[in-house]
């Protein structure tokens, strides 16, 4: 096992940047989940580090050696690909062995590493079949399969479960998870859903365009996005953004209303470019309230969705939807009016013209 | 809604016209196909009177297989030439189709899978030559093949049958090799191969119906091309079947029966090569039709 480092890594093609600066260390052991919208540029990252396709400029790092020129067969890495890649003309255990011939490993080597990875993955029985013989589950573990039978320094994942339905996608990921904690395996997985990303990785790289928007824990990305894309991007429902207008020690909406701001909020405030504020509020942290109560705005409610344990409700607030969740008790119709009050020490400001999240001086 | 109710009717009553002329037409096209090839399957058993002979056989009176046993045979004069001929033609197809193979699968690949400057222009320079009647290039391939001194070798027909063969070979395999996901090659130069590896190993095991197609398309329009081999071959001894045949025509007055049977062995090797093949062959022209 190893770590990863990419420096400064680009990747053009012609006046497009596919891949622009980006610089992330993944350690020995860690699982480190790619995560943006299509053509954020996350696969062409992982193919860069898998190198399929050659850098525009920077490097990369495979367990403290530099990687940049080396073919992929050189670079100790294993990868799962979205589609599976499984050699149609091959069976199971042929798809299983192929890594290890390439390798000219010894037959009874091959076959006992063969046999291992089977046992390990529960596709022992399938070995004599031919992939288009075998589900869509049993497919994504031969795949599977196939990349830790050689035992690689790097991981790599290119969406590997978003060909799934979304019983089996479950129950993959709490397998994948368990399979990089049992092996300990440094793994970089390529996912557009930050659900996945949220539940499996230790750290996630949000990307989008190219850059490289933010990279931490889940739980710091979660709970202190440094942007508006961020901000929306990560988390289900999303965070809602309500753009307005600092007004001294309150935020200023044209519909006419004012939310006074704490003292440490004002302090944030005061850091903006412009007069421009987004406000950002996850749903828990709301409270719904039916008449007018200090520190709560108007808004009229959009949609009411019950789900059992927590109903969902969408809110316009100053032409912006609001997301918040209410217990399963709460009525209320379309079109009410209703009064949602923030939590002050859980409210996030950005800045209106840059989308950066604003931090107390 | 009330032409659907009675179109409906209609289908349900009386015969379906459509389907019944359809039908026909078929047969009287099947007809049309076949007869020649019966024609001369007949012929080619009777013997010289018999073939000459008005109101026709219908069915030779004394079916023989003389005419057969003259060409086959290596110790006649006829016999010599007719074998001798039927193995330059073996000899020009062969080749032709090996080398239209070893150029097509990598240039087939090429498109496919780079962007190189020139692809697109190239791509469709292969293809120009198929817009054209292969007439046109005689006599300008004859006066180049002269000025290299390959007239009246095999050379010259291997070389030109190339040319014809190479376009649809290269767009028939490209097209296979479109269909084959690149994640395959990946996965493959993932797992310890080089790129040539991972085409030998991965690509090339897939892309065998293409393969075979491309060679039987190849093949077949070397056996049986014969304006270039009658224009550029004058020796005797260099002469393929299609060329070869004609001496029947010409000698005292023309051997029907010998023709027939000459022309019913030249067409064996393809349809045997065809039958044993077929399955391929459609789903090389089928593929990337429709989507798996």
């Amino acid at each position: 096992m190893a770590g990863i480092v990419l420096q400064h890594v680009m990747k053009t093609y012609g006046n497009m940047y596919a891949v622009n600066d980006v610089s992330f260390t993944v350690n020995d052991g860690e699982f480190v989940a790619l995560v943006g919208p299509s053509g954020c540029g996350k696969t062409t990252t992982l193919n860069l580090i898998a190198g399929l396709l050659p850098m525009s400029g920077g490097d990369i790092s495979i367990g403290n050696r530099v990687v940049n020129d080396l073919d992929p067969k050189d670079r100790d890495i294993a990868m799962v690909f979205q589609n599976y890649a499984l050699y149609p003309q091959k069976s199971v255990y042929k798809n299983l062995a192929f890594p290890l011939q390439m390798r000219k490993l010894p037959k009874e080597e091959i076959d006992r590493k063969v046999q291992d990875a089977a046992k390990l993955l529960d596709i022992t029985h399938l070995l004599e079949r031919k992939p288009r013989e075998l589900s869509g589950g049993q497919q994504q573990r031969v795949a599977l399969g196939r990349a830790l039978v050689r035992d690689p320094a790097v991981f790599l994942m290119d969406e590997p479960l978003s060909n799934l339905d979304a019983k089996l996608r479950v129950q993959m990921r709490s397998e994948i998870k368990r399979f990089h904690h049992n092996l300990n395996a440094t793994v970089v997985y390529v996912t557009h859903d930050q659900l996945e990303a949220v539940t499996m990785a230790d750290k996630m790289a949000v990307m989008n365009g190219g850059l490289l928007q933010q990279y931490d824990t889940p739980a710091n990305v979660f709970s202190n996005p440094v942007n508006t894309f961020v901000a929306s991007f990560v988390g289900s429902p999303a965070m809602s953004l309500i753009p307005l207008e600092a007004a001294g020690n309150s935020l200023r909406s044209p519909e006419g209303w004012e939310l006074p701001l704490s003292p440490a909020n004002v302090r944030k405030a005061a850091g903006s470019t412009t007069k421009d504020i987004v406000l950002g509020a996850r749903h828990s942290t709301l409270k719904l309230h039916k008449s007018a109560v200090p520190g709560s705005v108007p808004g009229k409610v959009y949609t009411v969705e019950p789900t059992g344990d927590v109903t969902f409700a969408q809110v316009f607030i100053n032409g912006a939807v609001v997301n918040i969740s209410l217990a399963p008790s709460v009525v209320i119709a379309p079109d009410e009016m209703v009064w949602i009050e923030f939590d002050q020490d859980r409210m996030h400001l950005f800045d209106g013209a840059t989308t950066m999240a604003l931090q107390a001086a | 809604m009330t032409t659907i109710t009675e179109s409906a009717v209609r289908r349900r009553n009386g015969p379906d016209w459509w389907r019944w002329t359809g039908r026909l037409f078929l047969v009287l096209l099947l007809g049309f196909t076949v007869m020649p090839m019966v024609w001369m399957i007949i012929t080619s058993l009777k013997t010289g009177f018999a073939a000459m002979q008005y109101p026709p056989q219908w069915w030779p009176a004394e079916p023989t297989l003389q005419n057969y046993t003259r060409l086959l045979d290596p110790s006649g004069r006829i016999g010599q030439d007719f074998l001798h001929y039927f193995w330059n033609s073996l000899w020009v197809s062969t080749i032709t189709t090996i080398l239209a193979v070893v150029v097509a699968v990598p240039a087939a690949y090429a498109f496919s899978r780079f962007r190189f400057p020139g692809r697109n222009f190239l791509f469709f320079a292969v293809l120009l030559r198929n817009m054209f009647p292969a007439v046109v290039f005689l006599v300008p391939l004859f006066i180049l093949m002269k000025a290299l001194g390959l007239v009246n070798t095999h050379g010259s027909l291997i070389l030109t049958y190339l040319t014809f063969g190479l376009p649809l070979a290269i767009w028939l395999l490209k097209g296979f090799y479109d269909n084959i996901p690149i994640q395959l090659e990946q996965a493959a130069r993932i797992d310890g191969a080089t790129r040539f590896q991972a085409f030998i190993y991965i690509v090339m095991p897939l892309s065998t119906p293409g393969i075979i197609a491309t060679s039987i398309y190849s093949f077949i329009g070397a056996w049986n091309e014969y304006i270039y081999a009658y224009t550029f071959l004058t020796k005797q001894s260099q002469m393929t079947l299609p060329v070869g045949i004609q001496r029947f025509f010409s000698e005292n007055a023309t051997d029907w029966p010998g023709l027939m049977a000459a022309t019913f062995i030249m067409s064996v090797p393809v349809v045997v090569l065809f039958l044993v093949l077929q399955k391929y062959f459609v789903r090389a022209l089928t593929e990337g039709a429709v989507k798996h």
